[in-house]
């Protein structure tokens, strides 16, 4: 091997033991106090998923129940229709599949706007439900 | 037995075990603090940044999928908070600015004493801290840590090519300084 690489592994060889050697000044009680944070930090997330939560289940128990007093006092009949074609399709089911499917497509074209906004709530009155009986049960570390 | 060891170890921290996450701030904070300090951060701001630094590992955690190795994931977070602060604070330029042009003056002692003594080491981490501050992260990464150029390039979110110039400027500037303390021994290695 030429002497100057010779030379130039040697001035690697002790430049990388010269810093390996070295150890960086860190407070000691460092660790403890970034755990500390770590704790704060997860306590702030567990009790911001209890709230939202809470939230979105009281939220949906006004919106959901407010709905359905209005629907009654100011729909009654219309309100009755609907429970009664919703009635008369699930009666029709035993009819076939094809004349039930027909059947359910026709209702749903009459009223389609009420169905969806009724999905709508449906589905976020049960995913809250779903939250507020199941995964209130957060561990807590 | 011992990688498995290690996949228990980060599985734990993936699901932000406390302890495993206390062992990973102890085996990583020298790591983070002296990435900090070459960046050249003050030292009330290199405590803030070394926290910033392991609060995003812990967020980010359960997201690393492995396959870079922890320690230069662990660099890159800390190298990356530590460009955002220095950006902050307007003080981003400073990172390119020309190294000084002081030399390292020799030790009194003989190369052969002072090779095993702290005096070297003192005069090699003072010559560290007259390079570029890029130059010298480089030049650590390099050295101490023995990353490669292409996780030193993933680290300092660079090219290779910009990374080996880095180490090739930053080793001769190096060297300049620091003709003194290690000149003797390493003529000896040429007879």
């Amino acid at each position: 091997m030429p002497a100057k690489n010779r030379n130039e592994d040697k001035f690697d060889e002790m430049l990388g033991a010269a810093l390996r050697r070295h150890c960086e000044a860190v407070p000691v009680d460092f660790t403890e106090r970034m755990l500390e944070q770590v704790r704060e930090l997860d306590d702030r997330r567990i009790l911001a998923q209890v709230v939202l939560q809470k939230r979105l289940a009281l939220s949906a128990s006004i919106v959901f129940g407010g709905l359905a007093i209005l629907g009654a006092v100011f729909f009654p009949a219309r309100i009755l229709t609907i429970l009664k074609s919703i009635g008369a399709g699930l009666v029709g089911y035993g009819g076939g599949m094809l004349g039930k499917t027909q059947q359910a497509i026709d209702v749903f074209r009459v009223e389609w706007q009420f169905y969806t906004v009724l999905a709508v709530l449906l589905a976020f009155a049960v995913c809250c439900l779903m939250g507020l009986l199941f995964e209130d049960r957060v561990k807590v570390v | 037995m011992e990688q498995q060891d290690k996949d228990n170890w980060l599985g734990l921290l993936r699901i932000g075990d406390h302890q495993a996450f206390g062992e990973f701030i102890d085996k990583y904070k020298e790591t983070v603090f002296l990435c900090c300090r070459r960046l050249g951060l003050r030292d009330d701001e290199v405590e803030d940044v070394a926290g910033e630094t392991f609060m995003a590992a812990y967020k980010a955690l359960s997201r690393y999928d492995g396959r870079c190795e922890l320690g230069t994931w662990v660099w890159s977070i800390a190298y990356r908070k530590g460009v955002d602060h220095l950006r902050r604070n307007r003080r981003q330029r400073q990172l390119v600015v020309e190294a000084g042009q002081g030399v390292v003056e020799a030790a009194e002692a003989g190369p052969a004493t002072a090779v095993q003594g702290r005096e070297l080491e003192k005069l090699v981490w003072e010559a560290v801290g007259r390079l570029p501050r890029l130059w010298a992260l480089a030049v650590v990464l390099h050295y101490r840590e023995g990353k490669s150029l292409a996780d030193i390039a993933k680290i300092m979110d660079n090219k290779e090519n910009t990374i080996k110039t880095y180490l090739f400027r930053g080793r001769e500037r190096l060297r300049e300084m620091l003709a003194g303390p290690f000149g003797e021994d390493t003529n000896a290695c040429q007879e």
